[in-house]
């Protein structure tokens, strides 16, 4: 070994500056783009629920003409949200011993039991309350696939009588008030896992399971917000701009919580100033330049804090139109800033070393595992199956009975089969 | 002779509950069977993990002899290295491993490189006073450590 | 109209419910009976967990930075290029600047390859170095480990006998343990696709061995030892009897390594 070789092995690799423990130094991080879709798509399952529980358990009657929709939105992103987690294990086909030996001490062990309980007894079962009179007089009315489909929803019952209508109201309020906590439970579990890894001074943090379901109850609202000016859109039809504007002010509310409580995180950071302060602002105003202080905090925080701040102020000045347009581009600028956050935390994270030495950079590829394309493929498919939801359950052509005033009877005449 | 009692009802229970219960029970059942038949045996013995695992990792054969295999026959080297500041040097970390020699005698152990005192020896700031260092430059420029130096007993002179 | 359940329907259900349950055991046992016939391996015959309680020792004042361990480790144990069980660390703190008032200069830490082929000259040159010196890094071995207390489906764990270990046959690589070891001794195995770390070679152990690390190095920079079954004049027993400290104490995993002859600039 020739003593004059000046060269150092960590430091001729572009990627790694400083001092990076040896078995950090990997191509890509641990907890990827796909660990980052995963809260995301969670997120906004927890954030549709609690816009559509403010229907069923707070009354809100002016948002009545999106509580399908949201539900259904939730139940779409639900169904794609273990896709991410199934890519990214390095044994997908072991997925399964998290519910025959979970650990209970582990917070992802949860995960099992979290969403089989939330996708079954709150979502399929809230879903099935409501729909649950459409699906017998649609399965009476539709033919070939799609009425053996809603015969099949109902499971044998075709009892409509009053007792049996109001029983599906009150399970149908009851679920909606389990299933607010457990939507907490769903996404701030989550949150937890990082918040418990004491090993990393970003994460490891009493608020990070808070912010992460702030952060989440905004997402998913904004993509209330956004499916329902699209379906609009879509169908030519005008939004009700009551329920809309309704819906803003519930999403500003959330997101000044939000932005207050993200802020709170930061401003104690920096005022308690903790060993590795300065590793975490660098990767903060260096390395997250982009994502976080444009993204995160400009486009995705403070951007839509002034719109939509400004709107509930001078909201009668605006036209109808111009105010639809504020409220679906702040709606894409906050679902743009929650998945900026989710990067922020999840890469950020593992962009210092836990030496507080040093630095590692990635590349993210365009295919492969962890490349963009899954992501954006994994991040497309609810919207697909929403749409198909939609085509199902939420069709103009469908005999409407449900879709105002959940649980009441039908005007005279709007149906054959009921006098 | 009585008329036998007709069948009491025993739950007054709505048709959707009713549908929800029985679905839930045969999940809950399906469920249980799964774990019944598919968590590992020894699972849980001793803590929440595959005790079995223990076996498993057990298992590996070693790559490395160890210096007590080597001392078995070769007590003479032994006894020579420990009059010297060698002593609690391993036979393997200089002459690599011995396994395959250990198992068939015929098998030998390759020569063994001078690079190999120059990396132990090699002066270094970081290393610590108590070693012996030298800056290979200044020192010998000849080729060989052991024309002045027996690696078995450092102290002696060849 | 609601259905009419029968009390004697309900009475046959719930005893072949408890009949079922009561059989579970039984079956279990058999189950357990059958496979232990069917799998054999080759693990030492004899060795009780429970009676052992393995420790390493490094002592950062003996450490010569050869790297020969980290040689040793990953022959031993097949470890994948680009990742180490073990590794060595050097430290290089510079004189500080004149007049600076400081008591040191800056701290420059490296480990090139791990140490697996041993260091080249330091950048620093000799002139402007205070004190440097190496540390060898591997699993802490603690006490209330953070890595098993979150793994999902309990693949990693805390064998009696001191060691965590991973069940590579059980593990589902999701990489939580990976994250949550503050002392970096984890690593995502590209070839079992599962997590991995130092395992103290356990294989070695249970037949009487020493770890390979421990084996190789020249310089008795590692100690090991069994502190239930302590050996006459055991070096383990001294040296965590002198001035030893841990690594990261204040975050709580209890570490149990000891190590001696650190600074102030060791994370």
């Amino acid at each position: 070994m020739d003593a004059t070789v000046l060269t150092n092995v960590a430091d001729a690799l572009p990627q790694f500056t400083g001092y990076v423990y040896p078995n950090e130094r990997t191509l890509h991080p641990l907890w990827s783009v796909l660990i980052v879709v995963y809260p995301y798509i969670t997120g906004l399952v927890a954030g549709a629920f609690i816009m559509a529980s403010l229907v069923r358990v707070l009354k809100v009657k002016a948002l009545e003409p999106i509580y399908r929709l949201a539900l259904l939105t939730a139940l779409a992103f639900m169904l794609c949200a273990t896709l991410p987690l199934l890519f990214h294990l390095g044994h997908p086909e072991r997925c399964f011993e998290i519910m025959l030996t979970p650990h209970f001490s582990s917070p992802m062990a949860m995960f099992g039991f979290v969403y089989a309980w939330y996708l079954m007894a709150v979502l399929l079962l809230e879903l099935w309350f409501d729909y649950r009179r459409d699906f017998v007089e649609w399965s009476k009315t539709q033919t070939g696939l799609r009425g053996i489909l809603y015969r099949a929803f109902t499971l044998g019952v075709t009892d409509l009588s009053a007792p049996a209508l109001r029983l599906d109201e009150r399970m149908g309020r009851i679920i909606s008030i389990v299933g607010i906590p457990s939507a907490f439970l769903l996404h701030g579990y989550v949150g937890f896992i990082f918040g418990s890894i004491k090993a990393n001074p970003w994460w490891g943090n009493v608020l990070m399971p808070i912010i992460f379901i702030l952060s989440a109850v905004v997402s998913g609202m904004a993509l209330c917000v956004f499916a329902y000016l699209f379906l609009c859109w879509a169908r030519r039809i005008t939004a009700d701009m009551r329920c809309l504007d309704l819906m803003i002010s519930f999403l500003f509310y959330a997101l000044v919580l939000d932005a207050a409580i993200e802020g709170l995180d930061w401003l104690h950071r920096l005022y308690s100033a903790e060993e590795g302060i300065e590793v975490l602002k660098y990767v903060a105003t260096s390395k997250l330049f982009y994502t976080l202080l444009i993204g995160q905090a400009c486009l995705g925080t403070l951007v839509p804090l002034l719109l939509l701040g400004t709107m509930q102020l001078v909201r009668r000045k605006i036209s109808e139109l111009n105010r639809r347009r504020v409220y679906f581009s702040s709606a894409v600028l906050l679902l743009m800033g929650v998945l900026a956050m989710r990067w922020n935390v999840v890469i950020g994270g593992q962009l210092f070393s836990k030496s507080l030495r040093g630095f590692m950079s990635y590349k993210m590829e365009f295919a492969g595992h962890e490349g963009w394309w899954l992501s954006l493929a994994l991040l497309a498919l609810p919207f697909f199956i929403l749409t198909v939801f939609i085509k199902y359950f939420l069709a103009p052509d469908l005999p409407t009975i449900e879709n105002v005033v959940p649980g009441a009877t039908p005007p005279a005449g709007s149906h054959p089969a009921r006098a | 002779m009585l008329r036998p009692r007709p069948m009491q009802p025993l739950l007054k229970m709505p048709p959707q509950i009713i549908r929800l219960v029985l679905l839930t029970i045969g999940i809950v059942c399906v469920y249980f069977t799964a774990r019944f038949f598919l968590t590992p045996p020894s699972f849980g013995l001793h803590g929440h993990y595959r005790f079995d695992a223990l076996r498993d990792i057990a298992s590996r054969e070693p790559y490395w002899a160890g210096k007590t295999a080597c001392v078995e026959c070769h007590s003479d080297h032994a006894e020579k290295l420990a009059k010297g500041e060698h002593k609690d040097l391993s036979c393997e970390t200089c002459h690599g491993p011995g396994r395959a020699h250990v198992e068939d005698w015929a098998v030998t152990l390759p020569k063994l490189n001078m690079s190999l005192c120059v990396r132990c020896h090699e002066s270094s700031p970081s290393r610590p006073k108590w070693l012996h260092q030298i800056n290979v430059h200044n020192h010998y420029t000849g080729n060989l450590c052991t024309e002045c130096h027996v690696p078995h007993q450092p102290n002696e002179v060849p | 109209m609601s259905e009419q359940v029968t009390r004697r329907a309900v009475l046959k259900n719930l005893a072949g419910l408890v009949g079922g349950i009561l059989a579970m055991p039984a079956a279990r046992t058999c189950k357990a009976g059958v496979q232990n016939v069917l799998a054999s391996t080759n693990a030492p015959a004899g060795y009780d967990p429970f009676q052992h309680k393995w420790l390493m020792a490094l002592d950062a004042d003996r450490c010569i930075g050869c790297g020969l361990c980290v040689e040793a480790c990953c022959e031993e144990n097949s470890v994948p290029e680009g990742h180490w069980r073990t590794w060595i660390e050097r430290y290089v703190i510079k004189k500080p600047e004149a007049g600076s008032g400081k008591t040191r200069g800056e701290t420059m830490v490296d480990s090139p390859d791990g140490g697996r082929k041993g260091f080249p000259e330091s950048l620093v040159p000799k002139e402007q170095i205070l004190k440097s010196f190496f540390v060898p890094k591997l699993c802490n071995l603690c006490e209330h480990s953070p890595c098993t207390q979150v793994c999902p489906v309990g693949a990693t764990f805390d064998a009696p006998d001191g060691t965590v270990l991973v069940d590579r046959n059980y593990c589902i690589g999701c990489g939580f343990c990976i994250q949550a070891c503050p002392y970096g001794c984890r690593f995502f195995n590209p070839i079992t696709h599962t997590a991995d770390k130092c395992t103290l070679c356990y294989h070695r152990i249970t037949r009487g061995l020493k770890p390979a690390c421990v084996e190789i190095c020249p310089s008795q920079a590692r100690i090991f030892g069994d502190l239930k079954n302590p050996v006459a004049d055991d070096p383990l027993q001294k040296f965590i009897a002198g001035n030893v400290e841990k690594l990261k104490p204040s975050l709580g995993t209890g570490p149990r390594v000891a190590y001696a002859g650190l600074d102030e600039e060791v994370r």
